[in-house]
């Protein structure tokens, strides 16, 4: 099928977790809502993401002074259709434990709309599963970002929204 | 939306989707085998899951593996579920917040 063209092939025995969502929206501001920090924030319970996006650098997730998310590299960035991350889980000591990840994040363009799928691989096999299980919250929330320009308010999402305040 | 209701109206599908929920990423012949069900017909089941969004596929070397799309079910609960819990949301947030002050 033409539209399952996304261009993610998995090595053998990878342990992958995928997620698709289409937002009405173009290219460009789904990139910038996913790399500009204070919009990042509305829709990651707060949680605000910090890099100068080239390929090679280094991102930082978290609340300045109250946690840190996650951490990592941005090992491809082809604005506005793919960025590639590693991802170092931070928020706790079973999170650290899961090691090193790979988040792929694609747009593709559909009619008015955009298709993002995020590629959540080289997952631990058996780990744990919180390490990937906030990417539908976060996507929805950013359909609704993106769609309506508010912020989802169902629970847990606003989870540290103020607590750096 | 429709379409995921349409989808979800199935119990094959719906048992489908339980068994890319135990184990993700599942082939075509790990899916059918259990179901007694030619073929075609799983194929079928998956295609109408497919184009509901709550299943996408991926390639893994020769094999094209399916995984569980839990994203439009997170768009259901959001249009029916957010209103009764917001006041819980802030409820856990204000806690937080007077926990962590």
């Amino acid at each position: 099928m033409q539209r399952h063209d996304a261009g993610v092939v998995l090595a053998p025995g990878d342990t992958t977790a995928v997620f698709e969502i289409y937002i009405k929206t173009t290219p460009e501001r789904l990139w910038e809502a996913i790399t500009d920090p204070k919009l990042r924030a509305k829709y990651t319970f707060g949680v605000e993401t910090h890099s100068d996006w080239t390929p090679g650098s280094s991102y930082t997730s978290g609340v300045p002074g109250v946690i840190d998310i996650a951490a990592g590299e941005n090992i491809e960035v082809d604005p506005p259709h793919r960025l590639v991350q590693s991802m170092n889980a931070l928020w706790s000591d079973e999170a650290r434990a899961e090691g090193t990840s790979v988040v792929t994040w694609e747009i593709v363009p559909v009619g008015d709309s955009c298709r993002l799928t995020v590629t959540h691989d080289q997952l631990r096999p058996d780990g744990n599963g919180e390490i990937y299980g906030g990417w539908p919250m976060i996507l929805s929330g950013l359909k609704t970002l993106l769609e309506t320009g508010e912020s989802l308010t169902t629970p847990g999402s606003l989870r540290f929204a103020g607590a750096a305040a | 939306m429709d379409e995921v209701f349409k989808a979800l109206a199935d119990p094959t599908r719906r048992e489908l989707l339980d068994r890319l929920f135990e184990r993700d990423g599942q082939t075509l012949s790990a899916l059918e085998e259990p179901l007694s069900m030619t073929r075609f017909g799983v194929m079928k089941h998956l295609k109408v899951l497919a184009e509901a969004h709550l299943v996408t596929t991926r390639k893994q070397g020769r094999e094209k593996l399916h995984f569980l799309n839990p994203v439009p079910i997170q768009l259901v609960h959001e249009r029916w579920v957010s209103k009764y819990a917001r006041p819980w949301a802030e409820t856990l947030t204000g806690l937080k917040r007077e926990l962590e002050d």
